[in-house]
């Protein structure tokens, strides 16, 4: 369980000599139940990505904290892993050795990387690209990998930074699908970025709604469609259309308010 | 290089030579000797061991002077782009040197070290450094960002984020530095040599010049020019296996 406490963060910025203090977050609470699938929407700019990387441990934050399953969080660790919206696969490497790189960081033994990589490629149906270098994938398989690499370390929970924000939409779709298959065997929570309404309603059990700078937690939807979705079926679903209008709604609203 | 590109490639030298040897017979003139002559002139080089002794020393030389210039090269760029403040004390000097022209240097270092085959070594080193350390500097601090996070985020030690993540990351870079610096080193050696007229086949240029042999002139400029292509080529083969994986980036 992960539960975020008031959480705040500013940035200085400085822009010709005079720095500025950006609020990027504000007072930001969230509780995420074990193996929910959560999103995060908002419009650019309102420290959704930032709130991600304050629960990864990647940056500190200035006030509150995170807890995992009553652990303060001040560093990344192994129980999570996150998913980069650019892919962030070394292009160096192969896929394979790709996928291997998480564990090689995780201290797993040599003789082991192997064989868990080339599970988890097979679970995301690369088995066939493991000696091929990213920059020879398509972008969908790309994030495949990707995705490949931060489930090989077997976290508890997934963090995913608009994971399918820059593929194209076919491919979108079906990426989701593959991704609620695998959240569905594998068990883990999933938070998850997002700042497209069909996207974040599809996938998860509740939507978060945050504000624009700073960031602010406007709402919390919950989405009470039926598992397992079907992609076309929950789509025509008016259930899901009036979802998403909410959504486009709340956002609108929060953003009207913002300004 | 493919089939075709070679192909134009001799062709383009098989012209060349035929009309230089026209040139050569047509003019009849000392300045501009037919590419047969140049050819014997250089086989009496190559057979006298005149040549090659000196080629030797050159080279010697040069492969002393670049690999200094590769070792502080690369570390002093990876300091400069791992740490601001290795990088703004530096950097003025660094850039002044870049484009300073180091022949102007070449006086100085004779004081400095003498004669000897270390002042010929420093001003390789001279010539080479400063590119090596400029584009080392600039591939370490164009790293993409997300993979340092990246790295971070799955735990990732200091020493396993520089190791795995940026040195790789900046290799390409490197490399075209220690292309570019293999390019002036050659430079280097053959200009301390002329300046120095002691030894190595620059000196041999500044001989052969004054006493109007041309033959043995072009013979020698010739033979620099391979030994330039082929050091090219030496690095070119490095590079492609450093960073196979990258597509062709560096400008000369």
């Amino acid at each position: 369980m992960v539960e975020i406490q008031e959480v705040s963060k500013s940035f200085q910025k400085t822009v010709k000599d005079k720095t500025a203090e950006i609020k990027a977050l504000t007072d930001v609470s969230l509780s995420v139940r074990e193996n929910e699938f959560i999103s995060i929407i908002g419009p650019s700019g309102c420290g959704k990505t930032t709130l991600l990387k304050i629960i990864d441990g990647l940056i500190p934050h200035d006030s509150g904290q995170i807890l995992i399953n009553g652990k303060r969080v001040s560093a990344p660790g192994p129980d999570r892993a996150v998913v980069f919206q650019t892919f962030a696969l070394l292009p160096w490497r192969t896929v394979l050795a790709n996928v291997e790189f998480s564990l090689e960081l995780r201290r797993i033994p040599k003789e082991e990387r192997n064989g868990i990589a080339r599970d988890y490629l097979k679970r995301v149906g690369l088995e066939e690209f493991e000696h091929h270098y990213p920059h020879e994938l398509s972008g969908g398989m790309q994030q495949r990998a990707g995705l490949a690499r931060a489930l090989a370390v077997n976290p508890m929970i997934l963090l995913m930074d608009e994971p399918f924000g820059s593929v194209d939409a076919q491919t979108r779709q079906l990426l989701q699908e593959e991704l609620l298959q695998l959240w569905q065997r594998e068990q883990k929570t999933v938070i998850f970025i997002t700042h497209s309404m069909d996207e974040a309603v599809y996938l998860s059990d509740r939507v978060v709604i945050m504000t624009p700078r700073p960031g602010r937690v406007a709402e919390i939807l919950d989405v009470p469609l039926a598992r397992p979705r079907i992609a076309d079926d929950v789509r025509r679903d008016p259930k899901f259309v009036e979802l998403t209008n909410y959504i486009w709604d709340s956002l609108k609203k929060a953003m009207e308010n913002g300004h | 290089m493919n089939n075709s590109r070679l192909k134009t490639n001799i062709m383009s030298v098989v012209i060349l030579a035929v009309l230089w040897e026209i040139a050569g017979r047509t003019l009849d003139s000392v300045l501009i000797p037919p590419l047969s002559q140049i050819g014997s002139a250089w086989l009496r080089l190559l057979v006298s061991g005149k040549l090659l002794s000196n080629l030797m020393m050159s080279l010697w030389t040069l492969a002393a002077g670049f690999f200094l210039a590769v070792i502080i090269g690369v570390i002093v760029g990876v300091l400069m782009g791992r740490f601001r403040g290795v990088e703004y004390f530096l950097d003025l000097y660094i850039n002044a040197l870049m484009s300073a022209p180091m022949t102007a240097f070449v006086p100085v270092l004779i004081l400095w070290f003498g004669l000897g085959v270390e002042s010929r070594i420093a001003v390789v080193f001279l010539f080479a450094v400063f590119v090596i350390v400029i584009n080392t500097m600039t591939g370490v601090k164009q790293v993409d960002r997300t993979f340092v996070e990246m790295g971070r985020s799955f735990g990732a030690r200091e020493t396993e984020v520089f190791f795995k993540i940026i040195l790789p990351a900046a290799m390409p870079a490197v490399m075209a530095g220690i292309r570019l610096g293999m390019g002036r080193a050659v430079k280097g050696m053959v200009t301390a040599e002329m300046l120095l007229t002691l030894t190595g086949i620059g000196a041999m240029i500044m001989q052969y010049g004054s006493a109007f042999a041309t033959d043995a002139l072009f013979a020698v400029i010739l033979t620099i020019l391979i030994v330039a292509m082929i050091t090219m080529k030496l690095v070119q083969v490095l590079d492609r296996r450093l960073t196979g994986w990258k597509a062709e980036i560096a400008i000369e």
